[in-house]
């Protein structure tokens, strides 16, 4: 895949489950090797933005706007951090992701890029040149 | 709960493409509702503009990156369509704003997440540390 994009890319950081089964030293590790990596990444001008999520929240759904808890703590799906970078084409943006140190302990990167706009915009123009054809 | 934080909350969107669903007449009704929305708390200083994704990407996995492979995010209802961080100081603040997001009405849920300062990683291995130096007094 060499899809172009000037928005740039998004990593979703996936699985928090496995931290648990690392010793102290393993875990020391790998936030040492996370961080550099990071580092490297804004020193490089590849990587704009960053944040870990703590490992708890909520979820807001639907029409009635029901609160309820995620499991946010166990959870192989479950969302810990994410990173956005600045490259151009989605084979840097995965160059990159299979980087990620968190990989050899089942950690799982999602991938995708920024879109340029709000998707009902862009719907909108889609149904609106439908129309016209 | 009332949990206090200086790093704010990130919003993820959740939801599969119901936008294709809705009318044209339906998606500029909820076009304008989302740029009031987006303008009512940035202008107060509590939303920072966030980002969509689009709906195609790669999932890379195992040791060294070697598998990548195509994710299932335009049909999943759990798929994350983007994002936007609130600058509010606690979860029940942000939940209330998040309460109020317009699409919403059409289904999806949105997840507020605290940002962390740090990486959990770290605050754990240091909590560890701790644990076996008092063990070891």
């Amino acid at each position: 895949m060499k899809t172009q994009n000037q928005d740039g890319y998004m990593l979703l950081f996936r699985g928090n489950d496995w931290i648990k089964a690392l010793s102290p030293e393993e875990k020391q590790k790998v936030t040492d090797q996370w961080m550099a990596w990071f580092r490297r990444l804004t020193d490089d001008g590849k990587a704009v933005a960053g944040n870990p999520l703590e490992r708890e929240g909520k979820i807001v759904s639907g029409k009635n706007r029901v609160v309820s808890d995620g499991p946010f703590a166990e959870s192989k799906e479950a969302i810990g951090g994410y990173f956005l970078l600045d490259v151009a084409s989605m084979d840097e943006a995965v160059a990159i992701a299979q980087e990620c140190p968190g990989l050899p302990y089942g950690v799982r990167v999602e991938v995708r890029p920024v879109a340029p706009e709000c998707p009902v915009a862009s719907e909108l123009k889609r149904e609106a040149e439908f129309a016209r054809a | 709960m009332n949990t206090q934080n200086q790093n704010g909350y990130m919003l993820l969107y959740r939801s599969d493409e119901w936008y294709n669903r809705l009318s044209q007449e339906e998606l500029r009704d909820l076009m304008n509702q989302n740029k009031a929305w987006i303008e009512k708390w940035t202008e107060q200083g509590k939303a920072k503009p966030g980002r969509a994704l689009e709906r195609r990407g790669a999932i890379v996995s195992g040791k060294n990156g070697r598998y990548v492979t195509d994710g299932p995010f335009a049909e999943s209802k759990e798929a994350i369509g983007g994002y936007l961080v609130l600058d509010v100081e606690t979860l029940d603040k942000a939940i209330a704003i998040a309460q109020t997001i317009p699409s919403l009405a059409y289904g999806g849920s949105i997840e507020v997440r605290p940002l962390a300062e740090e990486c959990p990683l770290d605050v754990r291995a240091r909590e560890l540390a701790r644990e076996e130096e008092l063990a070891t007094v």
